[in-house]
């Protein structure tokens, strides 16, 4: 390659390329090139150069020994600032729920789990045909002693477990990204439906819950979780939940809501509605092929937590 | 994805790991006090400057979309707070302690070529402050912040060939600045 020629011009006008050292190695060397040659170019080039320098090599002040601690001081305050704003905000988390139940959501889960109840009614006989009678799948899901798969889940079961009510919401939005096929995972988000103090977990684990139901263990969890729930609000999301899945088992559970005393008027015409609604389907054809094997194991464990429920 | 990246430290931030925040702390601090130093030439004042950006960062967390460098961001906010700064303060009060701080590193028992040297840092530091902030701001942000051009361009909302012309122009302005003063200071 033949060398770059440049004049002063030139020069002078790549000056500050090359002194912050972000010029091209060609052109450097045509600068080099012409400096040799060009008094003139080489003092100004030289005088600038040791301005650039010195301004290279003025002092800075060190910080002083306050400056980190107060950099972290501040940075705490700021966090507990957030987190009482958090907990503060959790009414209008609870709107925003609230919205979630609305009839949009309940067609974007109708929607999204139409086809798939289809494909489960068949798959289900066929499970439950395996399956001998009071087989693995009907005991407590949370005793399941199944290791965290990785680090994602065991810092979503941790976070479940968090006494904070924001870190366990947190926790259950996470859980959507993860995608917890892991028994453990599945099980830790069951038993905070069952038995999570704060209505907003319970609702947001539902959500959750409800977009995995294609796993038998979540269907049988949602079921059971039925009878357990006391806020009007979950009970109704429930219902609604059970009527998109079409999970028909779930009658049992709907119908002793029904006879709770305290129970809202709201809630109990949704129930009914949801009652009727799942089994007019009754002699639907995808009904055909659930073995009564299957219902039984399901009465079991429902008064098995009649029991449970009762204590 | 490099989860130690200084964007996406402070993507972690906006998500609500505040704490990672310290990581950036520790990255960013001293280049901060740089160049509040070299704009104001307060020393203590420039540690308040520091602490006020990372407070505007972690409040303004939001406004961080991760799609530029978090430098420019960065820097961004650093210039608001010295702008902010120099409304509030009257400029005389800038640069006053320059002398302070010639004699903190002039004092006790120098030789006196290093005397000499610190007499050229003083003369130098006055003449960057004798800049308009606009020239001072550029070179600062090239020499003492080691930004490229295109990020200063970034940050200026300007092209790279424009922050170049006026770094070229503000190095002459300061170039006359001192050299006067060195001829003033040998008259005297
Ligand atoms: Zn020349």
């Amino acid at each position: 390659m033949e060398a770059k020629f440049i004049n002063c011009e030139q020069v002078r006008e790549g000056l500050m390329d090359w002194l912050a050292n972000e010029m091209p190695a060609d052109e450097a060397q045509a600068v080099e090139a012409h400096l040799a040659q060009c008094p003139d170019c080489r003092r100004e080039q030289a005088a600038v150069w040791q301005l650039w320098q010195a301004m290279g090599n003025l002092p800075v002040p060190e910080p002083s020994e306050q400056m980190r601690p107060r950099f972290y001081s501040m940075l705490a305050e700021f966090q507990a600032a957030e987190q009482r704003k958090q907990q503060w905000s959790v009414a209008a988390l609870v709107q925003k729920l609230r919205d979630w139940w609305q009839p949009a959501y309940a067609m974007r889960l109708a929607y999204g789990l139409a086809l798939l109840v289809v494909g489960l009614a068949a798959g289900y006989g066929l499970k439950a045909r395996v399956d001998a009678p009071g087989a693995a799948t009907q005991q407590p899901l949370a005793a399941v002693p199944a290791p965290a798969e990785n680090a994602q889940q065991a810092q979503l079961l941790a976070l479940l477990a968090n006494p904070s009510a924001v870190q366990r919401l947190r926790a259950v939005s996470y859980a959507e990204e993860v995608a917890p096929t892991n028994e453990r995972v599945v099980g830790a988000l069951l038993s905070t439906l069952y038995q999570d103090p704060n209505v907003n977990v319970r609702l947001a684990t539902l959500e959750v819950l409800a977009g995995l139901a294609d796993d038998p263990t979540v269907r049988q969890g949602l079921v059971r979780a039925l009878a357990q729930q006391d806020s009007p609000l979950v009970q109704s999301a429930m219902a609604d939940v059970m009527v998109q899945l079409q999970e028909r088992r779930s009658v049992r559970g709907l119908r002793k809501l029904l006879r709770q005393d305290n129970l809202n008027e709201q809630v109990k015409t949704k129930i009914e509605q949801s009652i009727q609604s799942l089994s007019h389907d009754r002699s639907a054809p995808a009904d055909a092929s659930t073995p009564s094997t299957y219902h039984e194991n399901n009465d079991h464990t429902d008064s098995a937590l009649d029991t449970s429920v009762a204590a | 994805m490099n989860s130690l990246t200084d964007n996406s430290l402070m993507l972690q931030v906006k998500a609500g790991q505040v704490d990672k925040m310290g990581l950036l702390f520790e990255r960013y601090h001293r280049p901060l006090l740089a160049f509040f130093y070299h704009a104001t030439s307060h020393a203590t004042g420039s540690e308040d400057l520091v602490q006020t950006v990372f407070y505007r960062m972690l409040k303004y967390r939001h406004t961080f979309s991760g799609e530029g460098e978090f430098r420019t961001w960065m820097y961004h906010l650093a210039r608001n707070v010295l702008a902010d700064a120099a409304k509030k303060e009257k400029p005389a009060k800038y640069h006053q302690d320059v002398a302070d701080w010639a004699e903190k590193i002039g004092g006790g028992p120098t030789a006196d070529a290093s005397l000499q040297k610190n007499q050229e840092v003083d003369l130098l530091h006055r003449a960057l402050g004798q800049l308009s902030a606009d020239a001072r701001e550029v070179l600062v942000l090239s020499r003492f912040q080691e930004l490229k051009y295109e990020q200063i361009a970034t940050l200026l909302n300007t092209t790279a060939g424009a922050v170049k012309v006026r770094a070229h122009r503000a190095l002459g302005q300061l170039k006359d600045i001192y050299m006067k003063m060195e001829n003033g200071s040998k008259v005297h």
